[in-house]
C-alpha cells in the first residue's frame, strides 16, 4: 500500500520526468524493433511502418500506462478543477453570489463552533481526566456544586472510594513594587494538584498540605501566564516570595501552559492552600450553616465504578444533610440536595458552561440553518446554471461522454466553490469570534478563552464545507445530467407553464429556504423580545444617573474601627464632588451577584414548610434615594441609627407580605437563626427590587444600617449624579485613592452598564441571532428572486404568446406574483410548524413571553411574506413588460 | 504465427514476471523473451505490454532501472523484486493446479464417469 503510494507520488510529483521517460522507453522499443526487422532484411521505411503497426497507438498505450500508475484520477481531477475554474471566472456574478453565500454560512458556523469548542468540548489537560468528577448534588438539569467544608470532610472520609479535593475561586491582592494589584486565583484544599492531576511546568503542586495546619503551609503555585507576565519566565521563580492579602508566601511551583484552570473562561493565576485563608477567616473550616461556591472534586479510585462512587457519595450526602443545622437549606430547596451526582470533570465545569450551554446550542442550531439556506441558494444557482448548460451536457452525452464523468465534473465545481467559501468564511469567522469575545471581555469578571483557530476548528470547517458542497451540488449534478436528449438539443423547445419536472426541484428549494428563514427569524424575534422585556421591566429602582464602584479592603491591615472610619470619610469626600446629588454605601447593589441570604428567626409558630430566609443588605442613609427605591411606609434609615441606638431594619414589600401577612409590619421584631440574641425592629417598608438579576423575582430583603453591623470587607459606593454619571468616574476613583492607599477600587461602572452586563447572555443572543436573522432574510430573498427571475426568463416566450393573444400586463404581473406568494405561504406554514415544535428547547432563554408567542410568529410571517413579495415583484414586473413580438422572435 | 494461441486473461502478468525473473530485461526484451520461452506459441499484444509493466512496477512486483542496451542505447530495465518472486511462485503453483485439474477433466473418458 505504502509502496504504491510512493510510486504514485513519484510519478505525480515529477510528472515531466515520468512523461519523458515513458516516451524514451517507447521510442527505444520501436527503434529496437526496427533494427531487428532491418537485420532480417526489411527495407528501412517498411521496417519503421511495420514496427509502428505492431506497436499500436502510442497515445492510447501511454494513457493506459498512466492509468496503471493511478495518474488518470489525478489528471481528470486537474482537468475538472481547471474547467470549473474557467466556468467560475466566466460568470463572476454567479461565482461571487455563491461564494459569498457560502462564506457567510460557513463563517458563522466556524465562529460559533470555535466558542462551542472552547467552552464545551475541550478536554482538560489533566492526568486521567476520566476518573475525575465533580461531587455535585440535585435532581434537576442544573446540579449544584455549592458546599461547605463540613460536606467536604464528609466526602473526604470515603477514602476507599475516592480522593477528594475542593477549590474556591477568588481574587488576591498582590503587593508589587508598582502598588497593589488584583490577581485572579483560587483557594484549594491541600491536595489539589495531586488529586486533580494538574500538569506542572516547574516545581511541585500541592499534594499533602493539611487544611487545618493553619499558617503551616505558606506556599503558592502560579500559572504559566502569571510566570510569563510577572517573572518573564525566569527559572529562579521557585523560592521567591509573593506578598498577597498581607501574607508572605513562597512560590513552589508553576503549572503547565496548557492548564488554564478547571473552569473554561476563568484563568486563576495564583493558587493558595485553604490553610492560608483560615488565617483571615478563622471559622471558614467550621461554618456549618453557610454554603459557598466551593466545588468538590473526587478522583475515583481504580477499580471503583462510577455507579459505586455515586452510591457512596449519595449516602454521605444524605447523612450530612440530615443534620439539624442543614434543615433550613433542605427545606428551602429540597430537590437541590435530594441526591448526589457525579459530573465528569474532564471537560471542566463552572458557570460559563452552565450559562452558555443552551445559548451556544441555540446559536449553533441557527447557524446550521443559515448554512442550509446558503447551500440551498447555491443549489438553486447551480440548478439554473445546469439548465443553461443543458445543451453542452446533451452534446457531451450524445458523443458518448459518461454521465458519471459529468457528475464528477459538476461536483468538482461544487467542491471548488465550497473551498473558496470556506477560505473566505474562515477569515470572517475570526472576525466574528473577536466580536463575541468583545462581549465577554466587557464583563466585571472578564471571560478568558483561547479562541485562536485550532485543528478541531479547522477540521470542522473543512467538514461542513464538504457536506455543504455535497448538499448543494448533488441534486443539481444529478438533475442537470439527466435529460431527454432530443428536446434539449432542439433550439428553444417551447415550454409551457411550470410543469417541467426539473423545476419542481427549484420550488422545493425555495420553500425550504423560506421555512428555514422563518425558524431563524422567529427564534431571533423571541430572543429580541425577551431582551426588550427584561430591559423594560420595572425592577423597583431607578439606575439612571447612578455611578457605582466597589471598594475592596479584604486582606488589608485595616481593623474594623478604621474600616468604618474610612467608609465615613470616603462618603464625605464623594458628597463634595461636583454634580453628586446623593451618595450612599451598601454591601450589595441591585442586579449584582454579590449578596447574602440569611435564615430568619420570626415571631410566631415555626412553620417548617415556609422558606424563612431573606436577602440581607447593609446600607448607609441615602441608599434608597440614591437608587430611587421608593419608601412606602415608615421611615428611612437615618443618622440617628447608630451603634448604640436600638437595632432597626427596613424591609421590602415582599418581606412584609411573606412573613408578616396581614399584620402591620411596622414595629414588628425578628432576628436571625444563627444569631438569636439580635432583635431588629421594622421601621420602614420599601418597594420591591430585583436583586441578583432581572429574571428572578424580587426577593424578601432586610436592610440594616451600616453603623449597627460589623464592618464589611467589601462595600459598594453609589453616587446619584445630576449629569452623565460616567463623567464622574475618574473624580470618584481619585477621591477613593485619596481616602486610602491600602484598598483596591474596582468595577467602576454606571448602573446602566451593570444592568447591561447582567444581561450579557441575553444581549449576546439577541445581537447575534438578530444578525443571523437578517442574513437568513437576505439569503432567502436572493434565492426567491433568483428562482422567480429565472422562471420568467424561461417562460418569456410563453408569456409573449399569451400577451399576443390578448393577456393583459396586469394579469401577467399578478400571475407571476401569485406564484411567489403561494411558494412563500407554503414555506411559512412549514416554518411556523417547525417553530412550534422546536422552540420548547429554549424556554429558559426567554423572558416574559411564551415560546410560541403568537405575536412574534405573526410578525415573522408578515415580514417574510413582504420580503418574498418584494423579491418576487421585480421578476413579475419584468414579465409584465415583455415585448410579445421580441419574445416570440427570439429563442 | 498462424499457430500462436490467444493469451488467457491474467496470464500476461505471470509471463512478464517469469521473463524478468531470469535476468533484467527492457520492454522489448520482455516481448522477445516471452516469445522465445513459449516457443513462439504465444502472441503478446504489444499494446498491453507497457501498461502491464507499469502496473507491475506500481504494485512493487518489478523494479525499473535505466541502463544501457546491447547497441549502447539507453533503455529501461526491469527486474523482479522479492515481492515479485513471491507472487510468481504463487501464480505458478496456482496455474499448475488449474492446468492439472483442467487437463484431467478434459482427459476424462466415458467409462471413468
Amino acid at each position: 500500500m505504502m509502496s504504491q503510494f510512493r510510486s504514485w507520488w513519484s510519478a505525480a510529483a515529477r510528472r515531466t520526468r515520468f512523461e519523458d521517460e515513458m516516451r524514451a522507453e517507447m521510442e527505444f522499443h520501436l527503434q529496437a524493433r526496427v533494427d531487428d526487422l532491418m537485420a532480417s532484411g526489411v527495407a528501412p521505411a517498411a521496417a519503421r511502418r511495420q514496427a509502428r503497426m505492431e506497436f499500436g497507438t502510442a497515445d492510447a498505450i501511454k494513457d493506459d500506462c498512466r492509468q496503471s500508475r493511478g495518474l488518470r484520477f489525478l489528471d481528470t481531477t486537474v482537468q475538472d478543477v481547471r474547467f470549473a475554474w474557467r466556468m467560475m471566472r466566466k460568470t463572476p456574478g454567479f461565482t461571487a453570489a455563491a461564494i459569498i453565500s457560502l462564506a457567510l454560512g460557513i463563517g458563522a458556523n466556524t465562529a460559533i463552533f470555535t466558542l462551542v469548542e472552547a467552552v464545551m468540548l475541550r478536554t482538560m489537560p489533566i492526568a486521567e481526566p476520566d476518573r475525575l468528577f465533580y461531587l455535585a448534588h440535585g435532581t434537576g438539569d442544573n446540579p449544584g456544586t455549592s458546599s461547605n467544608y463540613g460536606l467536604f470532610e464528609q466526602y473526604a472520609a470515603l477514602t476507599d472510594v475516592f480522593d477528594v479535593t475542593a477549590y474556591n475561586t477568588n481574587g488576591f491582592k498582590v503587593t508589587t513594587p508598582d502598588g497593589i494589584e488584583n490577581v485572579d486565583g483560587i483557594w484549594v484544599s491541600g491536595n489539589f494538584h495531586a488529586v486533580a492531576g494538574v500538569p506542572m511546568a516547574l516545581g511541585r503542586g500541592f499534594a499533602a498540605e493539611r487544611d487545618r495546619d493553619i499558617g503551616g503551609s505558606m506556599i503558592a503555585v502560579i500559572s504559566d501566564h502569571y510566570w510569563a507576565r510577572r517573572y518573564n519566565r525566569a527559572p529562579d521563580v521557585l523560592g521567591q516570595t509573593l506578598v498577597l492579602n498581607g501574607h508572605t508566601v513562597t512560590i513552589v511551583g508553576v503549572t503547565a501552559p496548557e492548564f488554564t484552570g478547571l473552569q473554561p473562561g476563568t484563568r486563576p493565576d495564583i493558587t493558595l492552600p485553604l490553610s492560608v485563608r483560615v488565617l483571615d477567616e478563622k471559622d471558614f473550616l467550621d461554618m456549618r450553616d453557610t454554603w459557598t461556591s466551593m466545588p468538590i472534586l473526587g478522583r475515583v479510585k481504580p477499580g471503583v465504578s462510577e455507579a459505586q462512587a455515586t452510591a457512596a457519595a449519595d449516602v454521605a450526602l444524605k447523612q450530612y444533610m440530615a443534620r439539624e443545622e442543614n434543615q433550613w437549606i433542605v427545606t428551602r430547596n429540597p430537590d437541590a440536595f435530594a441526591a448526589a451526582r457525579l459530573l465528569p470533570a474532564s471537560r471542566g465545569s463552572g458557570s460559563l458552561r452552565q450559562r452558555y450551554a443552551t445559548p451556544l446550542t441555540v446559536l449553533m442550531a441557527l447557524v446550521g440553518l443559515i448554512l442550509l439556506i446558503a447551500a440551498t441558494n447555491v443549489a438553486n444557482l447551480l440548478l439554473v446554471r445546469g439548465e443553461a448548460r443543458s445543451k453542452e451536457v446533451a452534446i457531451r452525452l450524445c458523443v458518448g461522454g459518461g454521465r458519471s464523468r459529468l457528475i464528477r465534473q459538476f461536483l468538482t465545481e461544487s467542491v471548488l466553490l465550497a473551498v473558496c467559501g470556506a477560505l473566505l468564511g474562515f477569515v470572517l469567522a475570526q472576525w466574528g469570534t473577536q466580536a463575541i469575545m468583545a462581549f465577554f471581555e466587557s464583563l466585571e469578571q472578564p471571560i478568558f478563552l483561547d479562541v485562536s483557530p485550532n485543528l478541531r476548528v479547522l477540521a470542522f470547517t473543512t467538514a461542513i464545507a464538504l457536506i455543504a458542497a455535497l448538499l448543494f451540488g448533488l441534486t443539481p449534478a444529478l438533475k442537470s445530467t439527466r435529460l431527454e436528449l432530443s428536446p434539449a438539443l432542439k433550439e428553444g423547445g417551447l415550454q409551457f407553464g411550470w410543469t417541467r419536472r426539473r423545476w419542481t426541484a427549484g420550488y422545493a428549494l425555495v420553500v425550504t429556504q423560506v421555512a428555514l428563514g422563518v425558524v431563524v427569524i422567529a427564534v431571533a424575534g423571541l430572543l429580541a423580545r425577551s431582551l426588550h422585556n427584561l430591559k423594560t421591566l420595572n425592577a423597583g429602582f431607578n439606575g439612571e444617573h447612578v455611578l457605582v464602584f466597589t471598594l475592596d479592603s479584604y486582606g488589608t491591615t485595616l481593623n474594623d474601627e478604621r474600616r468604618t472610619a474610612l467608609y465615613a470619610d470616603l462618603l464625605g469626600r464623594l458628597r463634595t464632588l461636583p454634580g453628586a446629588v446623593r451618595v450612599a454605601a451598601s454591601r450589595s447593589v441591585p442586579i449584582h451577584t454579590s449578596g447574602n441570604a440569611r435564615l430568619l428567626d420570626l415571631p410566631g409558630p415555626a412553620d417548617r414548610t415556609l422558606d424563612r430566609s431573606a436577602f440581607t443588605n447593609i446600607v448607609t442613609p441615602g441608599y434608597f434615594d440614591a437608587f430611587g427605591i421608593r419608601l412606602l411606609r415608615g421611615r428611612d434609615i437615618n443618622e440617628f441609627d447608630t451603634s448604640t441606638s436600638p437595632r432597626v431594619a427596613v424591609i421590602s414589600t415582599a418581606m412584609a407580605r411573606l412573613y408578616f401577612g396581614d399584620r402591620d409590619p411596622l414595629g414588628q421584631t425578628f432576628g436571625y437563626q444563627s444569631e438569636k440574641d439580635i432583635r431588629l425592629t421594622v421601621v420602614g417598608v420599601v418597594e420591591d427590587t430585583h436583586q441578583m438579576n432581572l429574571r428572578e423575582r424580587a426577593p424578601a430583603i432586610v436592610y440594616t444600617p451600616m453603623t449597627q453591623e460589623k464592618a464589611q470587607f467589601w462595600m459598594n459606593f453609589a453616587i446619584r449624579t445630576a449629569q452623565e454619571p460616567a463623567a464622574l468616574s475618574s473624580a470618584a476613583v481619585a477621591a477613593a485613592r485619596a481616602a486610602s492607599k491600602d484598598v483596591v477600587i474596582r468595577y467602576v461602572r454606571t448602573m446602566d452598564q451593570q444592568v447591561n452586563a447582567s444581561l450579557m447572555r441575553e444581549r449576546l443572543l439577541a445581537t447575534f441571532s438578530g444578525g443571523f436573522a437578517a442574513l437568513a432574510l437576505i439569503l432567502a430573498a436572493v434565492g426567491l428572486y433568483g428562482v422567480m427571475s429565472y422562471n420568467v426568463t424561461r417562460r418569456s416566450r410563453e408569456i409573449g404568446i399569451r400577451m399576443a393573444l390578448g393577456a393583459r400586463r396586469g394579469n401577467v404581473l399578478i400571475q407571476v406574483l401569485r406564484q411567489t406568494v403561494v411558494v412563500s405561504v407554503i414555506g411559512i406554514a412549514i416554518g411556523v410548524t417547525a417553530v412550534l415544535m422546536t422552540t420548547k428547547y429554549m424556554t429558559t432563554l426567554l423572558f416574559g413571553l411564551s415560546e410560541r408567542d403568537p405575536a412574534t410568529l405573526m410578525a415573522v410571517s408578515v415580514v417574510l411574506l413582504i420580503t418574498a413579495s418584494v423579491a418576487g415583484f421585480f421578476p413579475a414586473r419584468r414579465a409584465a413588460t415583455i415585448d410579445p413580438v421580441r419574445a416570440i422572435k427570439t429563442e | 504465427m498462424g499457430k500462436s494461441a490467444e493469451l488467457l486473461p491474467g496470464t500476461l502478468d505471470m509471463l512478464i514476471l517469469k521473463a524478468v525473473s531470469l535476468k533484467p530485461l527492457h520492454g522489448y526484451g520482455v516481448l522477445l523473451r516471452i516469445s522465445q520461452i513459449s516457443g513462439k506459441a504465444l502472441d503478446i499484444p504489444q499494446g498491453s505490454l507497457y501498461p502491464a509493466l507499469y502496473r507491475l512496477e506500481h504494485q512493487g512486483l518489478i523494479a525499473a532501472e535505466w541502463g544501457e542496451s546491447e547497441n549502447k542505447r539507453k533503455a529501461k530495465y526491469y527486474s523482479l523484486t522479492a515481492a515479485g518472486r513471491r507472487r510468481l511462485r504463487e501464480e505458478t503453483e496456482g496455474w499448475n493446479r488449474l492446468a492439472t485439474a483442467i487437463a484431467s477433466a478434459l482427459n476424462t473418458t466415458p467409462d471413468e464417469v
